[in-house]
């Protein structure tokens, strides 16, 4: 039996508002999480009744809920802990990471980059090399393509210090370098600070930020001179 | 900072926490914490039961940060949403509650509940306040209480001393129109 559109904007609204509860609540949420009809009618009444929280006065709280939410985010085990995150800490594989880029970077033809950037999967193995050429050229090779499904894509994120992720574009998940034409003054180009790879659909994310889990990244490094 | 400017701002947060960037998730808790905390502490009514919501609400924020990318809803709305369900689901714990006896709520009982007819046009947020003028005032109070306190509709019905029937008509009443008042607005 289909429920009418009626009855589901009205459970929809109900719950938005709190006053479904109990079994029925449960059931609701799941249908929401499962149906994507019925979960955007959810969504839309979370939306049309958030206002109603806007102005509560905040209250602060106490410092020991941040430092339980920090130890339980420490990962036991590194096990598929996001690249971006062991980023931070590791210090300890730079110089071979390093000493790949001079390798690479001397094989390159003439005209030096501006910039490098070696991105690293969870394993900290090295799995592109993106630089930055003048007059405005990006390059990224792959040290060894990921095996993903026709339907997915890799997506190129610019990492400014500030501020969300900014895509730079697909690349290709193949041996072969893709160039991605983009001005060394692009805004994109000039806050970055470090470069990351996510696994997307082959269109690129639909929403204009990550959406899928990222596959490799590195911070920007100056070009090593020859 | 704008409201817009800052929605824009927790949003860039939320993307870099679901690269993992946990100095971003460290702001946005800075950021977003002090009101989630507060709305949690209006349904919940204990700290300690609002402490444990804020924190088990945060790391789900974290785990789901992609997913939000996915929702096109505004940041303040997708992690206020998270904390009100968990503190409503404290709130089955702590308190005793019969499963309500609906008409509608029976209807759930159906897996294949997904309605005929197209996809919903979105509401206009920002008539909320005008629409909710047009409410008669039983109904317009009781969807406040309910909402910002998490009141089921027996504890409605007992601290407005109404009949349970009552509450429950001033509430679909009022929400059904609501949804004629904004969708009119949209």
């Amino acid at each position: 039996m289909r429920l009418s559109r009626d009855a589901v904007e009205a459970i929809a609204a109900e719950h938005a508002l709190g006053t479904l509860r109990g079994g029925a609540r449960r059931r609701f949420a799941e249908l929401a999480r499962s149906d994507a009809a019925i979960g955007a009618i959810a969504q839309r009444w979370d939306e049309a009744l958030a206002p109603l929280a806007r102005d509560v006065r905040p209250v602060e709280p106490p410092a020991r809920v941040w430092r339980a939410i920090e130890s339980r985010l420490r990962p036991s085990r590194p096990q598929g802990v996001s690249p971006w995150r062991a980023l931070g800490l590791v210090s300890a594989g730079l110089a071979s990471v390093l000493l790949a880029a001079f390798l690479w970077i001397a094989a390159t033809p003439p005209g030096e980059p501006l910039f490098v950037a070696v991105l690293t999967a969870p394993d900290a193995a090295p799995r592109m090399i993106v630089s930055m050429h003048a007059p405005g050229v990006l390059r990224a090779r792959m040290v060894k393509p990921w095996r993903v499904g026709a339907d997915k894509g890799l997506e190129l994120w610019a990492l400014p210090k500030d501020g969300a992720p900014r895509s730079l574009g697909m690349i290709a998940n193949a041996a072969a370098e893709t160039q991605i034409r983009i001005a060394a003054s692009d805004a994109r180009i000039l806050a970055a600070n470090a470069l990351a790879i996510s696994l997307e659909p082959a269109g690129g994310s639909p929403t204009g930020q990550p959406t899928g889990p990222v596959l490799c990244s590195g911070v920007i490094a100056p070009a090593v001179k020859t | 900072m704008s409201a817009e400017a800052a929605q824009e701002r927790l949003a860039g947060l939320i993307a870099r926490a679901a690269l993992g960037d946990r100095a971003a998730f460290a702001e946005l808790y800075r950021a977003a914490s002090p009101k989630l905390f507060a709305v949690s502490l209006r349904i919940v009514r204990e700290r300690p039961l609002a402490e444990e919501v804020l924190q088990d609400s945060f790391i789900n924020i974290w785990n789901h940060a992609a997913d939000y990318a996915r929702s096109k809803s505004a940041p303040t709305t997708w992690m206020t949403a998270i904390v009100r369900n968990r503190s409503l689901d404290v709130l089955r714990r702590t308190r005793e509650e019969p499963d309500i006896d609906d008409e509608l709520a029976a209807n759930l009982a159906d897996e294949s509940a997904s309605p005929a007819g197209e996809a919903a046009a979105r509401f206009e947020a920002r008539s909320l306040a005008r629409c909710l003028g047009e409410l008669e005032a039983e109904q317009r109070q009781t969807i406040a209480l309910a909402f910002h306190h998490g009141l089921t509709h027996s504890e409605l019905a007992l601290h407005l001393r109404q009949p349970l029937g009552t509450v429950k008509t001033h509430i679909r009443r009022g929400l059904a129109k609501l949804r004629d008042c904004l969708m009119k607005e949209a």
